[in-house]
């Protein structure tokens, strides 16, 4: 890291090297070590810059708001409603699959007459005599 | 990468209220904040924080975890609703949108001070320029890392940085007058 780096790095993030990126922090600390005579002032401006920024917290009230923003979130009992219109439509088309295979799988109307014919021109126990 | 949020959205999509507060309390915060320090508008803040949670909510249930943090993806959606705001106001060129509103409610004289101070670094921290604002709202305030801020602002790392000090040098600028009491107040600087 050279004085350019760090000064850079010190002038966007500020004085708390924790702000700063993080794979370029042990060699920005070892180089405050070798110049911190020579950097004093530009560390002191940024620190006075950060006790300004410290200033502009944001507490929020959060009580009324969560609860509203959580009576909008999903619920539980949707997704089951959502499930069981599908497990409705399954069942339904389960049922039409299954009428109409079963349909297929009966025997084959009769459709010749003939057995009926018979049926009625046949002679019939005890009508002999 | 390891999304700490990803268990928590799943389960607040398939409808656990518990995943869902524990999201609220994680988030909101960080939303409320990031909103009123570009909006200058407590009001309005808690009109995007409801707004992001409403768009959370609705992407909960197919949220797939994969190259952005769930995180990352809810500032970008809280920055791009605050930018809707800030042209809205640009638009209508109110002269009164954003800017404090003095807190008239009884309160201890040390509160009332740190609420003025609070006020005018808020005040100076809107008169930024927008791009400036937001790299410092981001880097700074919601600490994330340069990389997520660089590419949410659609900018380089080295643009970023660029951005940070010009915004930082501006700020310091515009506290001039005020800046030996609230460096004062803050407990000065020590050394680092």
């Amino acid at each position: 890291m050279d004085r350019a780096r760090f000064e850079t790095l010190l002038a966007a993030y500020g004085a708390d090297r924790n702000r700063w990126p993080e794979e370029e922090r042990a060699e920005a600390d070892a180089f405050l070590e070798r110049h911190r005579a020579d950097l004093d002032e530009e560390l002191k401006a940024a620190q006075e810059i950060d006790a300004l920024l410290s200033h502009a917290v944001a507490t929020p009230e959060l009580g009324g708001l969560s609860a509203s923003i959580l009576a909008a979130a999903p619920r539980r009992s949707e997704g089951f409603d959502r499930r069981a219109w599908l497990a409705l439509a399954a069942c339904a088309v389960f049922g039409v699959v299954l009428g109409y295979g079963g349909g297929l799988l009966a025997p084959a109307p009769i459709e010749d007459d003939s057995y009926f014919a018979m049926a009625f021109e046949a002679p019939m126990a005890g009508d002999e005599g | 990468m390891i999304d700490p949020d990803a268990e928590l959205v799943r389960n607040a999509g398939a409808g656990d209220a518990r995943a869902a507060d524990a999201l609220v309390r994680r988030h909101l915060p960080k939303m409320i904040g990031l909103a009123r320090r570009m909006l200058n508008d407590g009001a309005e803040a808690e009109d995007v924080a409801q707004e992001v949670f409403l768009r959370v909510w609705r992407e909960a249930p197919r949220w797939k975890p994969g190259a952005a943090k769930f995180e990352t993806w809810m500032h970008r959606v809280a920055l791009n609703l605050c930018y809707d705001r800030l042209r809205r106001r640009r638009e209508k060129s109110d002269p009164d949108a954003g800017l404090y509103v003095a807190d008239h409610r009884p309160m201890p004289t040390e509160q009332w001070l740190a609420r003025q101070r609070e006020a005018r670094v808020h005040t100076a921290l809107a008169g930024l320029p927008e791009r400036q604002r937001a790299a410092l709202v981001l880097v700074h305030f919601q600490e994330l890392s340069n990389i997520a801020a660089a590419e949410m602002l659609g900018i380089s790392v080295e643009a970023l940085e660029s951005l940070l000090a010009r915004g930082r040098r501006t700020l310091k600028a515009a506290l001039a007058d005020v800046a030996a009491d609230l460096i004062g107040d803050a407990g000065g600087v020590s050394s680092v």
